[in-house]
């Protein structure tokens, strides 16, 4: 293999991470616009998403159908999340969300642990084991369906987003809710319909990138923070997640190929603490 | 509560601990020695977080570059346990300040993501230096600290040493909160504006908190690797914070007693239910650990946002003076 059919391989492994941190960027930011709540356990929707589906695929179900099943069950969950432990706080404040989401992150992990045992686990590709060669490089058609679901989450969302009637309450509530209250919308409602929308699209990714990146109980919290990195950096939009998604899967796709794959994870790490500091200093600066 | 009654409650808990290794067991002592490191952290922690108001997750760390510090110039004979521990110390402070400098700029969730960051590369990094930190199986055959001629072998030694340290920060912390630097923290964290209106250099009074507590938090790392006389990158990353997080909730970080109150709870609470769990489920434990403390953390946030030291001072009475105190 050449160094040119390399760096393609590389890039198509950061474009496959990058989508998977793009989609689940776009639950965080669903989630935080609404209700200023910084969703912790994001990542372990993903999480729940792959082992439930394992879960049921291995009870007898087949593959389609334990994963509508994995996707209803943590769509519930997400819902659970919002009535039993946001919805009851008496002093909301941006540290209690935090620890509380956090917590549920580590109770979510702890369970699924208990249950399923800490090896990693498995599923067959949706469709078979076929691959397309692309300028040296081998694209598996998992990677496409990754890819597939990307291009759907965001065609379909933005088009819900400005089309649609709900759609546009939404951004509105997320634009000042106490105008958004005014005109009669119920942002509490609200706060539980994102968190459940982000917990199905959160399953779903998981349920698309198992037969890629294999899942445990341990996935959830680097691939949540990751998909945090790129709402952050993206600025809390679509667009802006998807292309700081991408940048950030190239980023990791180039740094595990030609410095370390150990390091993997520090570079998306480093490039967030380092775009915090430098957009805080030229939002200071502007001022 | 007034100064007779006040030092008579200290003079108690002094008096109890002391005496504590001669009534019981070495078990008890065993736990009571974690107590004191953890809620030497802890208590740092928690005027860090909630008296200085500055979200920092990275507090876990500064107590495991202290603790690597410390161990890897000990476990290659350049410094001896002591004075690693110092070097450590200094080593975290000069880090604390080159990093804190541009970082604590950040607010609120900004600041927790980028200290949630800082804490994860650290772990990485240290698992992945194997040359110099062990790598993921850690460093072994740390020797054990030892000052002047005098080796601290037993879990009795530590004890009054951990205590020494627990208690010593303890007493910094509240006179530092009683003096300019404390008032300037109190001002700052009730109001920026104001505070800097008054000719508060927020900035730089933000950094000395946050160097300050790193330094505490570093030299109970060394205390605790020289202890167990091992140390892996694992015990300093996610799982602290979570553990730190319950106990600085659980205690209630409003006063400066609360963390420490809050560890010493979480562990004995740990002990208790890792032995009746292992009467009933003979194969999990860690397990467990993290459900019952998240559900625990979640209720706790909810029906009682002031922690026990809240509930402590409502008992007696003393609510409104304790939230003087604190300035909350």
């Amino acid at each position: 293999m050449n160094l040119f059919s390399q760096t393609i391989q590389y890039a198509v492994s950061g474009i496959t991470g990058g989508s998977i941190y793009a989609v689940i960027g776009i639950c965080w930011s669903l989630v935080y616009l609404i209700s200023k709540v910084l969703n912790f356990a994001s990542g372990e929707f993903v999480m729940l998403g792959g082992m439930l589906t394992w879960a049921f695929h291995r009870a007898g179900l087949n593959l389609a159908a334990s994963g509508i099943l994995a996707t209803a069950s943590t769509t519930f969950m997400a819902v659970l999340l919002e009535r039993v432990t946001i919805r009851p706080v008496r002093r909301p404040s941006e540290m209690t969300f935090m620890m509380i989401t956090i917590a549920a992150a580590s109770v979510i992990k702890g369970v699924v642990l208990l249950t399923w045992g800490s090896e990693t686990r498995s599923l067959d590709p949706f469709f078979g084991n076929q691959v397309i060669h692309f300028l040296g490089a081998t694209i598996t058609s998992q990677v496409l369906c990754v890819l597939g679901l990307l291009a759907a989450v965001t065609l379909g969302l933005s088009l819900f987003l400005n089309r649609t009637l709900f759609g546009k309450a939404l951004r509105a509530s997320a634009v000042n809710q106490t105008g958004a209250r005014l005109m009669g919308i119920d942002p509490s409602s609200f706060r539980l319909f994102c968190f459940g929308l982000a917990g199905a699209l959160g399953a779903v990714t998981g349920i698309t990138i198992t037969p890629i990146t294999f899942t445990g109980y341990e996935v959830g919290m680097l691939l949540g923070l990751k998909g945090l990195v790129a709402a952050i950096v993206g600025g809390w939009t679509i667009g802006g997640t998807v292309i700081a998604a991408v940048a950030l899967g190239l980023l990791e796709g180039f740094g595990a190929g030609f410095i370390s794959a150990g390091l993997k994870d520090v570079f998306a790490l480093l490039a967030m603490i380092i775009f915090l500091i430098g957009m805080e200093r030229w939002t200071y600066h502007r001022r | 509560m007034n100064i007779s009654l006040r030092s008579a409650v200290w003079f108690l808990i002094g008096i109890t601990i002391l005496t504590t290794p001669l009534v019981t067991g070495s078990y008890v002592i065993g736990v009571m020695c974690f107590v004191a490191v953890f809620g030497a952290i802890a208590v740092s922690m928690g005027v860090l977080l909630e008296q200085a108001g500055l979200f920092s997750l990275a507090h876990p760390t500064w107590f495991g570059l202290g603790a690597y510090v410390s161990a890897i110039l000990a476990v290659r004979g350049i410094a001896p346990p002591w004075l690693g521990s110092i070097i450590g110390a200094i080593f975290v402070a000069c880090s604390s300040f080159i990093i804190g400098a541009p970082l604590l700029r950040l607010r609120g969730y900004y600041l927790a993501c980028a200290t949630f960051g800082l804490l994860l590369v650290v772990e990485i990094g240290l698992s992945q230096m194997g040359s110099l930190t062990g790598g993921h199986e850690g460093l072994m055959g740390i020797p054990p600290l030892s000052i002047a001629g005098f080796t601290f072998e037993t879990d009795l030694h530590y004890y009054y040493l951990a205590w020494a340290l627990c208690l010593g920060c303890l007493w910094f912390l509240h006179n530092m909160m009683r003096s300019r630097i404390g008032r300037a923290i109190k001002a700052f964290s009730d109001s920026e504006p104001a505070a800097s209106s008054m000719g508060i250099n927020v900035a730089r009074y933000r950094l000395k908190v946050f160097v300050l507590t790193a330094v505490m938090a570093s030299l109970a790392g060394s205390l605790y690797t020289f202890y167990l006389r091992f140390t892996q990158p694992g015990i300093f990353g996610f799982p602290l914070l979570v553990e730190l997080t319950t106990m600085l909730i659980i205690g209630g970080g409003r006063t400066l007693y609360g963390p420490l109150l809050g560890a010493f709870v979480v562990l004995w609470m740990r002990e208790l239910l890792h032995l009746y769990l292992g009467m009933i489920l003979p194969r999990m434990t860690a397990e467990v650990d993290s459900i019952f403390f998240g559900i625990l953390i979640i209720v706790i946030l909810i029906f009682m946002p002031g922690g026990l030291a809240g509930w402590v001072d409502r008992i007696f009475g003393l609510r409104r003076k304790a939230i003087e105190r604190v300035g909350g």
